[in-house]
Formats: structure tokens, C-alpha cells, sequence
């Protein structure tokens, strides 16, 4: 029952409120982190016997009468359900000591489990509309959370956050709009094969220029980025490891490479603005970070950074080229969900984010620091780490193609990403104890619990790559591969 | 024809105008209007039930909410308000009515692949049996949109507790 992994989360949101007010903590803690466990078990395990046989598209009889409601799972659907169960069970476990002083836990994970919805719905969205649909799902339940806080600096990142992501979700709309004008339907290959009879190309190509705007607002490329420092930073730290970790790369990046490559057709200039769009925003993130104080600050400005990278490898559009995309999506999204979570627990511990009012914090929170550094290095590429193979993969693509210049760039960005993690590392955790920081002591269990696990996973993927490649990655990726030939051989 | 001008321009007006005034009051009835003519088009355009929900639930009930919202609240501080508004504005809307050109005429080429479409039958059978997950989706965010409201506004009990 592909429904399952919209439904659970949706109805677990729903119940929680009510349960909430029976037990404030314990309950919901306790609920919410099994609905995550169960989708990631689920995704694993009956989610790979369904595609053994190929993608499928599964219709639902509700009360005897056959409703309409079309979910399409393939290996990249899977790949996406399996990231987003795997970070969003993480982060659910780092909640569990983490908000404990923020209160209204219940509805807070209700938030969180409506988020997640959205995102598996939208991933396994068969038709232009419900990408629109669940994209506002998940965003809505985003706004909420980023500014869950509640402080000026939350309701502010979260009021520029809803603004830009509503203009996004208008262009997307309008470009839904116009494609529905030209072919009369929604679904994805109904669409892909009425625009192949129009040769409408400026309408197709207006309504290309609307996505790669509005998904690439939620994506956070550059220039469309200005909402992101903002918000990520705001929002408690298990939300900032979501929004950053998955929700970019679900309602940005997956949305448009499942659009462009199995609907709108990926075309020579499209890919080429595609990886413009990606190296600007590596080099120009990557600087950007450097320059901050704000320890969740430079995560965030590192997280375009890296989107960069992914939209550099799924937009040149090679078969290797979108393994090493994807492959760095799911590298990225544990390895920044780790650190997200890890300053969660700096935060926590000295009460503040400033870098420069930390030092010597290895001492006092070894597991932290140790964890951090893990997640650090994986995304500045260094081997083993899962981010090291990932960045290899998408420089071998682009020597492949013979895209010299790119591969050139994308190794310089990924010396200065290495620089300013290790400014991190240097900053924080080693030096000499402040005096201040004498009687700090290391997180609560569950939170160090759930930084351990991601350390483990981002050390495993890295040693193990060829196995995740082959299982998990390589599925995904050519179902996007397989949309660029079938383009060909329909004649683009 | 004509009518169909009139009430075009008089839509640009009144949204325009919804977006330049300073008086909320007054910016909220602009949308109103704006939304009811839109809803008449919609009803000579043959669709009947978007433009009897465009009236009822955005010029009615958006309105009603407005309004309420408005005279719940205090006058404020005056807000600064960027002159740039008023210049981006007609740029944005030339930009748009050339875009517009382009596409609508290729649209308009290209229409008779419309009633082909598979979502045809009656207004009740498309949303409730071909478009069932559009519905799961709307409550969707509505739900959300409760527990936004519930986690934003929960600051009285929060003190309680404490």
C-alpha cells in the first residue's frame, strides 16, 4: 500500500493534538518516533518488494468505489522516501530531549508529521498538480515550524520565508497552469506526450523558465537563496536538519529533476543553465559561509552551497552525472542533518550560536564534538566519508563530459567548504576551555543518541558506497537517466 | 465582447488598487471587488462552480475575515513603506501583459486539445472520483494550516505552564 506513507504520517498528526492533552511528553514522543520508525521499515522493506517488478502506480478503493488517488513509486521515489524516513527519524529522536523546553511538543511533532507527508506525497506525485498540492503541504507546515520559537528573529526569518516561498509556489502554479492549457492534462506522461504533438516551444520554454524560478526559490539556488540564511538558522535545530537536510532538495530539487526530466524534457540550454545555476551557487555560498559568525548561519549558507553541487551533477544530465547528484543528495542530506542536530546540542549546552564566543568544547562534550567532526568532513569530501564519493562521482562526471572548467570549479568550492568546517571545528570545539564554559556538560541521551547514529551512517555510506550505490542510489538514478532516452527516442 | 473588456480592466483596477492603499479597510474591499468580477468572468467563461466559490468564499468569507482581523487590531506606529512599489509595479505589469501576449496566443492556437481532456464529466465525478487526491491534499493544508494556528498562538499557555 503505497498510500500508507501519506496516510500514517497525516493520521498520527491528527490524533496527536487530542493525546496531547492526555500526556504532554511521553505519548507523543513515543508515537511520533514510531511513525517514523515504521515508514523508514516500511520503505525499506515492502517498498523494494512492490518495485521489484518494476515502477508502480497504485489506485485505492475507498469504501468499495474505486477513487482516484494515483501514487506512482520507482527507485527514485523510493530513494527520496528512504531519505526522508531516515533523517526525519533521526530528528524526531533528537527531539525528544530538545524540546523539551520549547513546550506543546504534541503539536509540534503533529507539525513535523504533516511536513513529512507532504514530502512523500509530493515524491510520489504522479501528476503536475499534486506536485503543486503537497509542495504547499509540506511548506505550510514549515512556516509554522520555523517560527515555532516564537521569538522576533523566528517570526521574522519565518515572514520572509513565507513570502518568498509564496511567489515560488505561484510561478510554480502558473507554469502548472499553462501546461495544463497546452495538453488538456495533468498526469506526467500524458503531458510529456501531449507537448511532444505541440511543438509549442516559447510556451514550453516560458513555462520551463517558471520551475527552474520557482523550484529553484525552494531549492535556495542563487540567486533565489536570500530566504534561506534567514530561515534555517530560526528554526529549532531538528527542524533546521529537516528543512535543510530534505525539504530543499524535495520541494526544489526532486520536484524539478522529476519535471524536466520525464515531463518538460531536458534540453541542451536547460542543462547548461541548470549548471550555471549549480557552480554560482557552490563558489558563491561557499564564500559567503566563510565570512559567518553564526554557527547555524554557516550551515545554512553551506547547504546552498551544496545544492550547487547536486543541481551541477543531476543538470548535466549524464547518467553518472545524476548518480553523483543523487548520490550527494542523500550524503548531504544525513551529513547536514548531523551537524544541524549537533549545534542543536552546542546551542543547548552554552546558550548561544556565536562562533566566536565558543573554544575548547571538545573537552566538555566529546561526543558532540566527535560527531561534528564526522559530519563535517564528509561534506567537505573527505575520504572515507559518504561526501567524499559523492564529490568524486560528480567531478568524473563532468571530466567525462568534458566540462574541464566545471570539474575545476567544483574541486576548488570543495577546498573552500573543507576550509570553513574546519573554521567550525577550530572555532568550537578545539582551542582552549573558556573560562565560561567550565561547567558545561555534554547533550542529553537521546540528542547525542541521534547525532551518533547519523555519524555512523555518514561513516557507513562512506566505506559501503558501493553497495548503496548499486541498492539504492543506481535505481533512482536511472529512473531519471531512462526519462532523458525516452525524450530522445520520442524525437527532442 | 466589450463586457468582457470592461469587467477585465475593472479587475486589473480593483486588484491594483487592493495592493497600493494605504487603508486596510479599503484594500480589502478592492480585493472583494476585485474577486467578485473575477467570479462573474469565471461564470461567463462556463465555469460556473469556480466563479460561485471564488464569490462566496473570497469575495464572502476572506472578507468577513479581513474585516474582522482589522477592527480587532490597534492602529499602529505608521510603517515605512518602500517607494519602489509604486515604480516596480507598472514595469512588473508591462513585463507581464508581453508575456502574457506571447502565451496566450500560442494558448489560444493550441485550445483544441482542451476538450479533449480526460478530466471531462460532471463537476461532482471529477473532484470526488478522478481528482480524490487533490481533495486529500486540500485538507491537507487546511489541517496544517490549524496546527500552524494551534503552535503560533499556543504563547498563553506556554506561560501557564511555566
Amino acid at each position: 500500500m503505497v498510500f500508507l506513507f501519506v496516510a500514517v504520517p497525516l493520521v498520527v498528526a491528527g490524533v496527536l493534538p487530542l493525546l496531547g492533552k492526555l500526556s504532554k511528553r511521553v505519548l507523543p514522543d513515543i508515537l511520533s518516533n514510531l511513525t517514523f520508525l515504521f515508514l523508514l521499515v516500511y520503505a525499506v522493506t515492502a517498498g523494494r518488494q512492490i518495485i521489484a517488478g518494476g515502477p508502480v502506480n497504485q489506485q485505492i478503493i475507498w469504501f468499495g468505489e474505486p477513487v482516484q488517488i494515483l501514487l506512482g513509486l520507482d527507485g527514485l521515489a523510493l530513494f527520496m522516501l528512504m531519505a526522508i524516513a531516515l533523517v526525519s527519524l533521526c530528528a524526531g529522536i533528537f527531539s525528544i530531549d530538545y524540546m523539551e523546553h520549547h513546550g506543546a511538543k504534541a503539536n509540534f511533532y503533529a507539525l513535523f508529521l504533516v511536513m513529512v507527508a507532504g514530502m512523500n506525497g509530493l515524491v510520489l506525485a504522479t501528476d503536475l498538480f499534486q506536485v503543486y498540492l503537497f509542495l504547499e503541504v509540506a511548506a505550510v507546515a514549515s512556516y509554522a515550524l520555523v517560527a515555532y520559537g516564537l521569538g522576533y528573529d523566528e517570526l521574522e526569518a519565518s515572514f520572509k520565508y513565507l513570502l518568498l516561498s509564496v511567489v515560488a509556489s505561484a510561478f510554480v502554479l502558473i507554469g502548472v497552469t499553462v501546461l495544463f492549457g497546452l495538453t488538456g492534462s495533468l498526469g506526467f506522461e500524458a503531458v510529456g506526450r501531449g507537448l511532444q504533438e505541440l511543438q509549442a516551444g516559447s510556451t514550453v520554454a516560458l513555462c520551463a523558465a517558471l520551475f527552474v524560478a520557482g523550484f529553484g526559490l525552494k531549492a535556495a539556488l542563487i540567486p533565489f537563496h536570500a530566504w534561506l540564511p534567514d530561515a534555517h538558522p530560526s528554526a529549532p535545530a531538528p527542524i533546521s536538519a529537516m528543512l535543510s537536510g530534505l525539504l530543499i532538495k524535495v520541494s526544489g530539487i526532486y520536484a524539478l529533476a522529476r519535471i524536466f526530466f520525464s515531463v518538460i524534457g531536458m534540453t541542451p540550454f536547460l542543462s547548461n543553465l541548470l549548471m550555471g545555476l549549480g557552480v554560482i551557487s557552490a563558489v558563491v555560498a561557499a564564500l559567503l559561509a566563510l565570512g559567518q559568525k553564526d554557527i547555524k548561519r554557516m550551515l545554512a549558507y553551506s547547504s546552498i552551497s551544496q545544492v550547487g553541487y547536486i543541481v551541477l551533477g543531476i543538470g548535466l544530465g549524464t547518467p553518472l552525472g545524476i548518480l553523483g547528484g543523487l548520490f550527494h543528495l542523500f550524503n548531504h542530506a544525513l551529513a547536514k542533518g548531523l551537524l544541524f542536530l549537533s549545534s542543536g546540542s552546542i546551542q543547548t549546552a552554552t546558550g548561544t550560536r556565536n562562533l566566536d564566543e565558543m573554544g575548547g568544547l571538545a573537552k566538555r562534550m566529546p561526543w558532540t564534538a566527535a560527531t561534528n567532526l564526522v559530519g563535517s568532513l564528509s561534506i567537505a569530501g573527505v575520504p572515507p566519508l559518504g561526501g567524499f564519493w559523492s564529490k568524486l562521482v560528480i567531478i568524473m562526471a563532468l571530466v567525462q563530459a568534458g566540462r574541464w572548467p566545471y570539474a575545476v570549479i567544483a574541486v576548488l568550492a570543495s577546498v573552500l567548504t573543507l576550509w570553513y568546517y574546519l573554521l567550525i571545528q577550530r572555532k568550537a570545539f578545539f582551542g582552549k576551555l573558556e573560562e565560561r564554559w567550565k561547567d558545561i556538560r555534554e547533550a542529553p541521551f537521546w540528542m547525542t543518541a541521534a547525532t551518533v547514529i547519523l555519524a555512523l551512517l555518514c561513516l557507513g555510506v562512506g566505506i559501503f558506497f558501493a553497495a548503496v550505490l548499486k541498492s539504492w542510489v543506481q535505481p533512482a538514478a536511472d529512473v531519471l537517466s531512462q526519462g532523458v532516452t525516452a525524450m530522445i527516442s520520442r524525437g527532442r | 465582447m466589450s463586457l468582457q473588456i470592461l469587467l477585465l480592466v475593472g479587475l486589473v483596477l480593483f486588484s491594483v488598487a487592493a495592493v497600493l492603499l494605504k487603508d486596510l479597510i479599503k484594500a480589502a474591499i478592492c480585493l472583494a471587488a476585485a474577486s467578485l468580477v473575477l467570479g462573474i468572468l469565471f461564470f461567463r467563461m462556463g465555469a460556473p462552480y469556480a466563479g460561485a466559490f471564488e464569490i462566496s468564499v473570497v469575495a464572502g468569507l476572506i472578507t468577513v475575515l479581513f474585516m474582522l482581523t482589522i477592527a480587532l487590531t490597534k492602529t499602529g506606529g505608521d510603517v515605512a513603506e518602500s517607494k519602489l512599489a509604486t515604480v516596480a509595479f507598472p514595469l512588473f505589469f508591462i513585463l507581464f501583459l508581453a508575456v502574457d501576449f506571447i502565451v496566450t496566443k500560442n494558448l489560444i492556437q493550441k485550445i483544441v486539445a482542451l476538450p479533449a481532456a480526460p478530466e471531462a464529466g460532471a463537476f461532482g465525478e471529477v473532484l470526488w472520483k478522478q481528482r480524490t487526491l487533490d481533495l486529500v491534499g486540500q485538507v491537507c493544508i487546511i489541517f496544517a494550516g490549524v496546527l500552524a494556528v494551534l503552535a503560533l498562538f499556543r504563547k498563553r499557555s506556554k506561560d501557564n505552564d511555566d
